[in-house]
């Protein structure tokens, strides 16, 4: 019997080990190592990287230095995009979950596909179609616009239309994946709470606020964090479509920690800058989910 | 059971995309059959159309000869500073050779991480003569020479023939002024058909065109070791360059990232300055186009700015018979060009761009290298990337019409300024 269990157990730490190593490999050390990167003065260039302690956090927060400007206006640029694309992401998925969840059989696996499809391409090619679908002056968007005596759009020089485009490319991109986690929630609703719900004379509408939202709570939840971690992590589409223009207004916190880094070659500076962005994330997902949980 | 399957295909669709992705950023390495010698590593950025003509250059070189075998390794452009930063801190295996842009030297040199070629080039032949001036000058830096130039690559004009002759206009005659360039321009707007005369892009290439319209006024990027983006050459330079959208009406306004490129591959565009890359792209496209010199913009003289391949030599390579190699594959090169001129590119090699009697029957190349001689580099300043960030994103905001030419870039001097003084 001991000896069973000392197998299982085994057995299942067989099963973890994969992960756990890619965990270790791929995030935990590098994790760990742009910590101690943070804690140095890191030229790329430079052979000897001197121990500094916090100083690069310091100048984060020291107004006078130009990474406080970079981080916090590249901060305040990746939140706007995170107010604006968090609340669509999921309002939408789940609006497209219960459109494909009420189509016939058929056409349930032929449009989920449909919608899925965008999230499988990779970002560069998301910022070409959707650079060609809204250019000011050849795009097909404003060809349509002009056709209608509409005025032209400014779709990538303007604001608020460069925030605009960007959320749009986004929620095109990366609805599916949102949709297909809602529709397996929706699917999991069952069936006889919607049943009694029409017995006791719920409309539609009723059984969508006391019913489905009740029930795919959890998903929902999951959904709000990871299109929060998403969302902050913009950076592909800016910096191909608009490259951080009008100005800077579009440039956020990853394309200035990437150019500190890479073009500045001052990892230290940008070991630290990352390392504060993520800080700034974790607390935001903790705050979400005390929220949602003091409701209960 | 059936949902899991699609969303296995899904997945393994979404994999096997990554890991494509993963192969076309891998380090492309040209096996060579040729002679095996003392092996030299050669790093290039060359992964667009320009790849393939390097590697026959360094084929026929392994063929050539049995003592030297050169391995060419190309480091896709988005990867390659980082790749080569890498190597430089001793955490890769750095090349024994490699190209590098003009406006890169200086970053480099300044920590002493590239050898200074003065005494090795005096022994083994590879002379300043051989090669144009101003991309050999480059290279000097604090009193040493890094470099063994390539190419250089200025801003060039590119114009549509065939709205040149729809507008009554001599395709063969290119503008060379600003005021015949700005007759041209308003001659060839046709606003009912959506055609302009100049496309003014709004990002880049006008990290290109900015510096070239202000060198024509005179005006320098940097003055004394500090930023001068605001003088009265520079400001002239931007209202000429913004009133082509607000009061010449030669260019729709709000031109996106490559709008200009779009509308000039659609035929809507009669003028565009750009790199001497796009050829290819113009050539696929089958556009009748013409290719010139830059027209004198500016109201003092005649200049182009440009960037420039350049082969450099890391400072770690002592080994005598390595070095000899190099030198000896360089002196190839610059006698062998004429296969990277097919490229578009106009060699720094005088044997080509003066003597080969087949480079000056190409069409670009040769346009290409009459600019040399007035071609200007970027400000020989640590970190110019970085320092330029302002100008490029408030020149933006001007042309976009949110600012004036005065305040955007008296903004930008005083923000490059700060980073200076960081």
């Amino acid at each position: 019997m001991r000896n069973s269990g000392w197998k299982s157990q085994l057995t299942s730490s067989l099963f973890v080990l994969p992960y756990l190593i890619l965990f270790v490999v791929f995030l935990l050390i590098p994790i760990g190592y742009g910590a101690w990167m943070s804690l140095h003065n890191w030229d790329l260039l430079n052979p000897v990287h001197e121990f500094v302690g916090f100083k690069n956090y310091a100048k984060i927060f020291d107004s006078s230095s130009y990474l406080n400007d970079l981080f916090l206006e590249g901060l305040k640029n990746t939140f706007q995009f995170v107010v604006f694309s968090v609340p669509l992401l999921v309002a939408v998925g789940l609006g497209l979950a219960l459109l494909v969840n009420a189509l016939p059989g058929k056409f349930k696996g032929f449009f989920r596909t449909v919608y899925f499809i965008p999230y499988a391409v990779s970002v560069s090619v998301v910022a070409i179609i959707w650079l060609w679908l809204l250019d000011t002056n050849s795009g097909l968007i404003n060809q349509y616009m002009q056709k209608l005596d509409l005025p032209m759009i400014p779709w990538l020089t303007d604001m608020p239309w460069a925030w605009i485009s960007l959320v749009i490319a986004t929620l095109w991109w990366t609805i599916g994946f949102n949709m297909v986690i809602f529709i397996n929630a929706l699917n999991d609703v069952s069936e006889e709470l919607y049943e009694a719900g029409s017995l006791d004379g719920a409309s539609r509408w009723q059984r969508f606020i006391y019913i489905t939202l009740p029930s795919i709570k959890p998903t929902m939840l999951f959904v709000v964090i990871t299109s929060t971690i998403a969302s902050f992590n913009i950076y592909g589409q800016p910096f191909l479509m608009t490259r951080g223009g009008p100005g800077t207004s579009t440039k956020v916190l990853l394309m200035n920690i990437v150019d500190e880094a890479f073009k500045q070659r001052q990892l230290g500076n940008a070991a630290a800058m990352s390392l504060l962005m993520a800080l700034i994330m974790i607390v935001i997902s903790v705050f979400q989910f005390k929220i949602s949980n003091r409701k209960e | 059971m059936k949902k899991k399957k699609w969303l296995g295909i899904a997945l393994t669709a979404a994999l096997a995309l990554g890991s494509l992705a993963g192969c076309s950023s891998a380090k492309d390495t040209s096996k060579s059959d040729g002679g095996k010698g003392e092996k030299i590593t050669y790093w290039a950025p060359f992964s667009g159309a320009d790849g393939p003509r390097m590697k026959t250059i360094v084929e026929n070189y392994n063929k050539s000869q049995s003592k030297y075998q050169v391995d060419l390794q190309i480091v896709p452009q988005s990867d390659y500073y980082k790749t080569v930063d890498l190597a430089f801190s001793g955490q890769k295996n750095a090349p024994d050779v490699l190209i590098m842009h003009t406006d890169q030297l200086k970053n480099y040199a300044d920590k002493n991480l590239l050898k200074d070629l003065s005494d090795t080039i005096a022994k083994t032949g590879v002379k300043a003569e051989d090669y144009s001036e101003t991309a050999w000058k480059a290279g000097d830096i604090g009193g040493k020479h890094y470099n063994i130039p390539l190419d250089i690559h200025p801003l060039v004009m590119y114009y549509n023939k065939d709205l040149f002759k729809a507008a009554g206009l001599d395709p063969e005659k290119p503008p060379t002024n600003r005021e015949e360039f700005l007759a041209d321009a308003k001659k060839l707007t046709v606003p009912s058909k959506n055609q302009y005369g100049f496309v003014v892009p709004t990002l880049w290439p006008n990290q290109f065109i900015f510096p070239t319209i202000l060198f024509q006024n005179g005006g320098e990027l940097m003055k004394d070791g500090k930023p001068n983006y605001n003088s009265p050459e520079a400001v002239e330079a931007l209202t000429f360059y913004r009133d082509l959208i607000t009061k010449d009406k030669v260019s729709p306004a709000n031109v996106q990232q490559d709008g200009e490129v779009t509308l000039f591959l659609q035929g809507k565009n009669a003028m565009h300055l750009n790199g001497p890359w796009m050829m290819e792209q113009w050539d696929k496209a089958g556009i009748n186009y013409g290719v010139a010199p830059v027209p004198q913009l500016g109201t003092k003289q005649q200049a182009v700015y440009a960037n420039a391949h350049n082969f450099v030599i890391p400072a770690t390579v002592k080994d005598s018979k390595k070095l000899d190699g190099i030198t000896d594959f360089l002196k190839y090169v610059a006698a062998n060009t004429m296969e990277w001129a097919k490229s578009g590119q106009a060699p720094a090699s005088k044997a080509i761009y003066e003597q080969s009697e087949e480079f000056k029957q190409m069409k670009q190349q040769p346009i290409v290298a009459k600019e040399f001689d007035y071609a200007k580099f970027a400000p020989a300043v640590a970190n110019w990337g970085q320092l330029s960030d302002p100008l490029w994103a408030e020149v933006n905001l001007a042309l976009l019409g949110k600012k004036d030419p005065q305040k955007a870039l008296d903004d930008a001097n005083k923000k490059a300024e700060q980073l200076l003084n960081k």
